[in-house]
């Protein structure tokens, strides 16, 4: 993809432009509403799901808090099993590292199955430019190389193209043309990278968990590609993220009860392969030379961040993707970045350390609070939004007169009179703009707001000013507090108290 | 024993009739309210904007408005959870967080206060109408509040209340967010009404009058009869005909 | 590597260049954690499932009735037999049917003694890694079938359980148009975790190199959201549960 090309402008234009494309808000409405009905029925099916969400969450916080000692163990581990373990502190030195494998093995072809790192590292435009064939090997990813393009969704990265988009692409990439029908389009792609699988020198993954106690990696995948990559090829690069650590095969369980679930609404994915090291040397298949390349690229700037640490939890289930009414009519591109959706609005700042040039990603959301929801492992991503608008507004990277105006705000709501006073004002502002009790005027502030809606104008009288009145009026005619709502209420004042918390009429 | 009502600026200044329907309400079961003159706002859109100094304003004032009140009641969920951000936005000062954490534990959601503190589910009301629930995000969902406007709803005589489709999706308010990303908003409210009407509802019931603001106004833009309301003038309004 | 005679001198140099960037890279993390480097193993009071799952159990009848079940439910085939005998007529039966030309199997002895070469004289039928000089990748790839032993089951997630051996090859289970797993009654197990918790006490040096859960046939739904199946593994497989 060109990274410049999705990044050019800001999300809400690019979103302008994914709103007024029907096709696209269908087909991620579509996929997007299947995959969370499937989530729900796939967590209520397997039963106490809050409780293993919980659990998840232990698992993954207890790894990132203790992620030196686990990396290490992990690292030693994989050594032992005969891999060749890199460190990659940022995009340079991932793609050296690969580059010089790729240079030294006289690679001409990659196979790659699904690597969300692979992208954010963009490493196949660094092959490329070498000379290097590189082919994506996953249905969706395959697709969305033949269109130059990014994946829009962490799972299912074609989320955006229908079927006839995706035959146009594959009958120019067969040379022939090749009917709109799904059996027949997956059957071509099976056809051509079959050979490619065979015929590739290097296979490159990216990598689910990696297990601290034995060194091995996992990968969850429902094609066979991830397999084909990492049994053909003779050698076999794997791009892993420094957090995708977990300590053993006994938490892989919950990972893979939350993963599968979360993401399609799985009781697993068709493959889940666990590797630990090259193939041994009587084998008659698997690579003969194994590299696993930890990247940071950012990570562990999160490590030690309060508001932020929890980041590095996400299993990368794309569960927040599908519930997010955002995502939904926008979809994945207008995000900007590799990762998209409500994790990618918190990852992509948070990894590029620019809090400033992604200023708008953390304004298109409602705050809804559907992602933190649905999150397997519990990550507040819609508080975390706020922690990045707030620390843009800290930073002095905020809009001019948005600060004048919280300014302003800040002075109304110190004092009600003040308030009282402005709302009086206001009354009597929107007189000529009141049309039938409501206002349609579309100027300034209410110029977006107004094209949808028609506003309520304020009351004739404010609830304040009808106090007076209605509080005589309720006491005259009210009967008093029956003794059982008494008893009640007392009872839980004195709960309350129990609890330490003082304060109140009472006291 | 005070009761104080925390009428939320949008109650406040468009739509009185709530919280009077509110106070006459609780009056009936003789819950005589009592109402801060000095409150003004719960500092939600400096908040969700990340200005977190100029929310402190406003969080001191609503923290002073109650700090002798035993129960603060509001017809809003999404203002009753506000109130549980104030902690953390005084951690390093320990007179305002005492405050804040007794604020927090007695401020509750208009449902919550009739269903968990008064234990009424049943206020007598008949409303023969059909009618449709809107489960405000942050009601529901951060605030927990899920079961108690089902428990009162389903107690209401002559009332049909049919599910909402996609009933816990945004309805795309989002306080600035509905200024600042105009289209998004636009489309998610489009969605909502498009569901509103395929439960072919009459009147669309809700607990926080900023997401029914939103509705109601893209209801009317689009023409719909649909008659929106709080849950609190609904149950007055029902107990007003039986 | 074990053997660093033979190792090149490039990668001898990235070795060295890793355990020098090891340092700094996991120095940073302690450093941002606030903390010195924790080189002893932290408590885990969270490992594993939550508590009560480990006693979950089906009887025998529910574990083969549930596998049979969500096996089924995406697209797999499962047929209950209860001799090797009757899984070596299923497998010749299917093979005729099909008009197999070539098989491919597991070289594992209770395979051998299916006998399939005198069941399908006209079939063209190899035993896994059984001659040094064949390319054995190539000769799955060009089965009609492959036909493997599970080394376990999972009922819950109706998943069988395939691993690597110089006698065993993931290409088996991968790269032939259909699968058959025969899997004995007596592997099947209720819950995924009865066939991870084993890895972690057999322990790393004992591991095998592939390690591959499977739950039913390659699909996608990568287009339009369209389930497709036998993208790139398998179209068709089949669980012989024997026993």
């Amino acid at each position: 993809m060109n990274p410049a090309q999705s990044t050019q402008g800001t999300v809400k234009e690019r979103a302008g432009v994914a709103l007024n494309n029907d096709f696209l808000r269908n087909a991620v409405k579509f996929t997007t509403e299947r995959l969370r009905s499937g989530k729900q029925a796939a967590s209520a099916e397997h039963g106490n799901w809050e409780e293993w969400r919980e659990r998840g969450r232990q698992i993954r916080l207890h790894t990132i808090a203790h992620l030196d000692y686990y990396l290490n163990l992990f690292v030693d581990n994989a050594r032992k099993n005969g891999v060749h373990v890199h460190f990659a502190p940022d995009t340079a030195a991932a793609t050296d590292i690969v580059m010089t494998i790729a240079r030294n093995k006289q690679a001409e072809s990659v196979v790659k199955s699904k690597s969300m790192v692979s992208e954010e590292l963009h490493i196949n435009r660094a092959l490329e430019l070498a000379g290097i064939e590189t082919i994506e090997s996953d249905l969706g990813e395959y697709i969305i190389q033949l269109a130059g393009e990014g994946p829009s969704h962490i799972v299912i990265p074609a989320i955006h193209k229908n079927r006839y988009q995706i035959a146009e692409l594959l009958s120019e990439d067969a040379g022939e043309e090749l009917p709109p029908d799904t059996t027949i389009l997956a059957g071509y792609v099976r056809r051509k990278l079959r050979e490619k699988f065979l015929g590739a020198d290097i296979g490159m993954t990216g990598c689910n968990f990696a297990i601290a106690e034995t060194g091995s990696m996992v990968l969850f995948e429902n094609e066979g590609n991830a397999r084909m990559v990492t049994t053909l090829p003779k050698t076999q690069i794997t791009l892993m993220g420094m957090e995708r650590i977990i300590p053993s095969w006994e938490d892989l369980e919950v990972m893979a009860t939350l993963l599968p679930r979360s993401a399609t609404g799985q009781r697993l994915t068709m493959y889940m392969s666990g590797i630990t090291g090259p193939k041994r040397t009587a084998d008659g298949d698997g690579p003969e030379e194994m590299h696993i390349i930890i990247v940071d690229n950012g990570r562990s700037e999160q490590l030690g961040d309060p508001e932020f640490q929890e980041l590095l939890n996400c299993i990368r289930c794309g569960a927040c993707l599908n519930v997010c009414p955002v995502y939904r009519h926008i979809g994945g591109h207008s995000y900007g970045g590799t990762y998209s959706g409500p994790i990618g609005a918190v990852l992509t700042p948070a990894l590029n350390r620019n809090v400033a040039e992604w200023d708008d990603i953390a304004n298109a959301s409602s705050l809804c609070g559907a992602c933190s929801e649905a999150c397997p492992v519990k990550i507040p991503l819609h508080d975390m939004l706020v922690y990045l608008r707030r620390r843009k507004v800290e930073r002095g990277h905020g809009n001019r007169w948005e600060a004048l105006g919280m300014k302003g705000f800040a002075v109304l709501m110190a004092n009600s009179k003040r308030l009282n006073l402005a709302l009086k004002m206001g009354r009597i502002a929107q007189k000529p703009v009141v049309h039938n009790k409501g206002i349609t005027l579309k100027i300034g502030p209410l110029k977006g707001w107004n094209t949808y809606r028609v506003t309520s104008p304020m009351a004739d009288h404010s609830f304040r000013e009808n106090w007076q009145e209605l509080s005589e009026d309720t006491r005259r005619t009210a009967p008093p507090m029956n003794a059982e709502t008494r008893d009640r209420m007392e009872q839980i004042l004195r709960q309350r108290r129990a609890s330490g918390i003082q304060g109140g009429h009472h006291e | 024993m005070k009761v104080s009502l925390f009428i939320t600026c949008l109650s406040d200044a468009i739509y009185p009739r709530v919280g009077e329907a509110m106070v006459r309400l609780l009056a009936a079961h003789g819950v005589q309210l009592d109402f801060p003159p000095v409150q003004t706002c719960c500092g939600q859109p400096s908040y969700n904007s990340g200005y977190w100094e100029e929310t402190r304003t406003a969080a001191k004032t609503i923290l002073k408005a109650f700090e002798s009140s035993d129960f603060v009641v509001s017809p809003s969920g999404s203002c009753t959870y506000m109130v549980h951000h104030y902690p953390e936005l005084f951690k390093d000062d320990p007179y305002w967080l005492k405050l804040a954490h007794e604020l927090e534990a007695k401020t509750y959601e208009f449902t919550q206060f009739l269903v968990q503190v008064l234990g009424i589910t049943d206020v007598g009301a008949h409303f023969p109408y059909k009618v449709t629930y809107h489960p405000s995000c942050h009601g529901s969902r951060l605030l927990g509040v899920k079961e108690e406007p089902i428990a009162l709803l389903s107690q209401v005589r002559g009332l049909e209340l049919v599910p909402l489709p996609f009933a816990e999706d945004c309805c795309g308010f989002g306080g600035t967010f509905a200024v600042k990303m105009s289209d998004i908003s636009g489309a998610m409210v489009e969605e909502k009404v498009d569901h509103i009407k395929e439960t072919e509802a009459q009147v669309l019931v809700g607990l926080d009058m900023a997401c029914l603001m939103n509705i109601a106004g893209n209801l009317r833009h689009r023409g719909e009869q649909v008659r929106v309301m709080h849950l609190a003038e609904l149950l007055y309004e029902g107990v007003g005909v039986s | 590597m074990s053997n660093s005679q033979s190792t090149p001198d490039w990668l001898n140099k990235l070795e060295e260049q890793s355990r020098i960037s090891q340092q700094a890279f996991i120095d940073n993390i302690s450093t941002r954690l606030r903390r010195p480097r924790m080189t002893e193993a932290p408590d885990h009071p969270y490992r594993g499932t939550p508590a009560l799952w480990s006693e979950f159990e089906w009887d025998a009848q529910q574990r083969i009735d549930k596998f049979t079940t969500h096996f089924q439910e995406v697209g797999g085939h499962v047929v209950r037999l209860q001799t090797m005998e009757q899984a070596a007529g299923f497998i010749a039966d299917h093979a005729v049917q099909m008009n197999a030309r070539y098989l491919i199997r597991q070289q594992q002895p209770e395979l051998a003694e299916l006998r399939l070469e005198e069941r399908l004289p006209d079939v063209q039928i190899s035993s896994w890694n059984s001659d040094p000089d064949e390319a054995w990748k190539a000769r799955a790839a060009e089965a009609d079938i492959g036909v493997v032993m599970a080394d376990g089951a999972a009922a819950y997630t109706g998943t069988v359980m395939v691993t690597s051996t110089p006698h065993q090859g993931r290409s088996v289970s991968l790269l032939p148009t259909v699968c058959i797993v025969i899997l004995p009654v007596d592997r099947l197990y209720t819950r995924l975790g009865e066939l991870l918790i084993p890895m972690d006490e057999i322990g790393r040096e004992h591991l095998p190199a592939g390690m591959h859960f499977i739950s039913g046939p390659s699909r996608s739904s990568d287009i339009e959201n369209d389930l497709t199946i036998g993208v790139h593994g398998p179209g068709i497989i089949y669980t012989l549960l024997v026993g």
